[in-house]
């Protein structure tokens, strides 16, 4: 290479290293001559206005690119002190560049003096906007942490290594019932219930030791009232880069109320189990005891007849044996509501609705010739149901025989059973075209034990309170749709069979 | 029909038992009767005469629910009873639960299980049952 290259290059290389400075650190130069009222601008200082490089700034053009607003007005009201008291300025303020970005700035501005006057202002001009905005989310963050600390539903507070408050947050005042100052005048083994002192000190030590760094307990606090409050404990712990504890952070999680539901939850369960064994023991007492005076009455009329026949020759004798076998009808249907609900484990199995509904068909088939009714089937042969045989009969049958023997007056029964698929239920719909119920009226005691809703001669009102126990008894669910004098249609939501 | 001689009735119930009674009576069921109160009055006088082998009831209706003694009880201490004479025994009880039922199953010695009321009916199949045998 020949010298005078070398020469140029060097000379070169001094213009680049001004230039890779101010690059490097984003600092423009300017300078403002007040004389001939001009202003200079360094490459950077353009480049951070993002202004092409033969750009030619004035002071009024320089003073527009700040912000509108605080940052022009302040601009302006510094560099006219600059100029006018001589006073250096260094400010920290937003431009809105050519390209009309928002940028923050640092603007320093320094009075050349010549003879107690002030001939030029020279300045620098650093693009910071990277910085401060970042100094800006930082404050922004940390602002939002200390919200999120003050205004959390959880009770948060940090405590130092000695278990004093440092710092406490609104939720955890109003769980103890102190103030802040209160409490940052406590440390919470004063707030502990005395019982649980011990709770968590361990893991506390450990955390100390660097052992875990966060534990999680369950204990008991005191409200300034006195009152105990449970409480989910939450502690993690802090340290400088070093790995030194600094503090604590505890979260406490407030759970006296669902200690509350839970223990009223325990209560509403033991209630319950104590009326079951009361309703299995009433299914005993009926079972056992109506039972045996039903039955000894009964006995007593049989030895009657044949021991003393001149007594039964009357009008009351014959009432009294039909009250007696009523009673022991009605025993023996309580026995069988309270045997259906108080079975826990009830075997149920496959049972194909078809056949079942021909089986019960022909078993009423003199019943059905009798009164002339007509009954029409439409039951897929392929549906099986899950239920207990004995009670699928007893359902059919009593839905059936009540079509029948509820039918309106001078009008044979028409009666139509079809099934179909619902979710997890088989409907079978059995429709009618009887008397109907007025579901107005009666709907809600419909199914309830001894009501009657025609004035029929052996209408007992068992029949629907005992199906539908027995419905539910294999998981199932029964509906009902009826018009006065149009007919009535149930729908029974049967278990569908589950194949495997 | 008098195949049966003694029958022992086994309750704590006075109107069944008198009703029992009247109705063997009137049936021709038996000639002479044994009345218990409850199982450990039976067990007591029972087992002195079982042992002497000198009249020994054919039949003994028992009831379940009984004070004291109760009709479980008492057949698990009779089985322990070494007897000369078959002794058929039928539990007679107003309970219908089906657990009841099925528990005597569990019982070889027990014939059958008795729904109350008794009727001169159940008597009669009682007395056939015992005849055949």
């Amino acid at each position: 290479m020949s010298s005078l290259t070398k020469q140029i290059l060097s000379h070169s290389c001094d213009i680049s290293l001004l230039d890779f400075i101010q690059k490097a650190a984003s600092i423009g130069t300017w300078e403002f001559d007040i004389e001939s009222n001009s202003l200079y601008w360094s490459d950077e200082t353009k480049r951070i206005h993002e202004v092409p490089l033969d750009y030619i700034p004035n002071v009024e053009t320089g003073i527009s690119f700040y912000k509108q607003g605080y940052s022009r007005n302040r601009i302006t009201e510094l560099f006219t002190i600059c100029l006018e008291k001589l006073e250096k300025y260094d400010a920290e303020l937003q431009i809105v560049t050519a390209n009309g970005k928002d940028k923050w700035v640092r603007a320093i501005g320094i009075p050349v003096i010549e003879n107690g006057k002030c001939i030029k202002v020279q300045g620098l001009f650093q693009d910071i906007d990277e910085k401060t905005k970042n100094a800006r989310e930082l404050a922004y963050k940390e602002d939002q942490l200390r919200r999120t600390f003050d205004n959390a539903l959880v009770g948060m507070a940090i405590v130092d290594l000695n278990g004093s408050w440092l710092n406490v947050n609104k939720s955890l005042c109003k769980t103890f019932g102190y103030t802040k100052e209160e409490l940052k005048q406590l440390s919470f083994m004063d707030i502990t219930h005395p019982d649980d002192l011990r709770v968590g000190y361990k893991a506390m030590m450990n955390m100390v030791n660097g052992k875990i760094n966060y534990f999680e307990t369950e204990k008991r606090y005191l409200h300034k009232n006195g009152n105990v409050i449970w409480a989910l404990l939450s502690t993690s712990i802090v340290k400088d880069k070093n790995g030194t504890p600094l503090h604590f952070v505890a979260q406490i999680n407030d759970l006296t109320q669902i200690k509350k539901s839970s223990s009223k939850v325990a209560q509403l369960l033991a209630t319950t189990e104590n009326q079951n064994k009361r309703l299995l023991n009433f299914a005993h007492i009926v079972s056992h005891n109506l039972r045996s005076h039903y039955s000894n009455l009964d006995m007593l009329l049989d030895i009657m007849k044949m021991d003393v026949p001149e007594t039964t020759k009357n009008s009351i004798f014959p009432l009294i044996e039909d009250a007696v076998n009523h009673l022991g009808d009605t025993v023996s249907n309580l026995n069988d509501v309270a045997v259906m609900n108080t079975k826990r484990n009830i075997n149920v199995e496959n049972v194909n609705l078809s056949k079942s509904i021909d089986n019960v068909l022909s078993s009423i088939a003199a019943q059905i010739l009798q009164t002339q009714s007509k009954v029409s089937v439409d039951v897929d042969p392929k549906i099986n149901i899950s239920g207990i045989p004995a009670y699928i009969d007893s359902i059919l049958l009593n839905f059936l025989t009540n079509s029948i023997k509820y039918k309106r007056q001078h009008e044979n029964a028409v009666i139509l059973l079809r099934a179909y698929e619902k979710g997890e239920y088989i409907v079978l719909e059995i429709i009618d075209n009887g008397q109907g119920i007025d579901l107005s009226k009666h709907g809600d005691k419909l199914f309830g034990m001894y009501k009657t809703f025609h004035n029929h001669e052996d209408s007992r009102g068992l029949g629907l309170f005992i199906t539908k126990n027995q419905i539910e008894a294999i998981g199932g669910k029964i509906e009902v749709n009826s018009e006065v004098n149009k007919g009535t249609t149930f729908y029974i939501h049967l278990r569908k069979h589950e194949t495997n | 029909m008098k195949q049966i001689d003694i029958a022992c009735i086994i309750d704590d119930d006075p109107i069944f038992v008198f009703g029992a009674k009247r109705m063997m009576e009137l049936s021709d069921f038996c000639e002479s009767f044994m009345i218990y109160k409850n199982g450990q009055e039976a067990i007591d006088n029972l087992k002195p005469i079982i042992i002497s082998g000198e009249n020994i009831p054919d039949v003994i209706l028992l009831d379940i629910n009984m004070p004291i003694m109760d009709g479980w009880q008492f057949l698990d201490e009779f089985i322990k009873i070494e007897s000369s004479k078959e002794i058929t025994i039928f539990i007679v009880s107003s309970s219908i639960d089906p657990a009841d039922k099925e528990r005597v199953k569990q019982y070889q010695n027990v014939s059958n299980y008795i729904v109350k009321p008794i009727s001169i009916e159940k008597l009669k199949r009682i007395s056939e049952g015992i005849t055949e045998v």
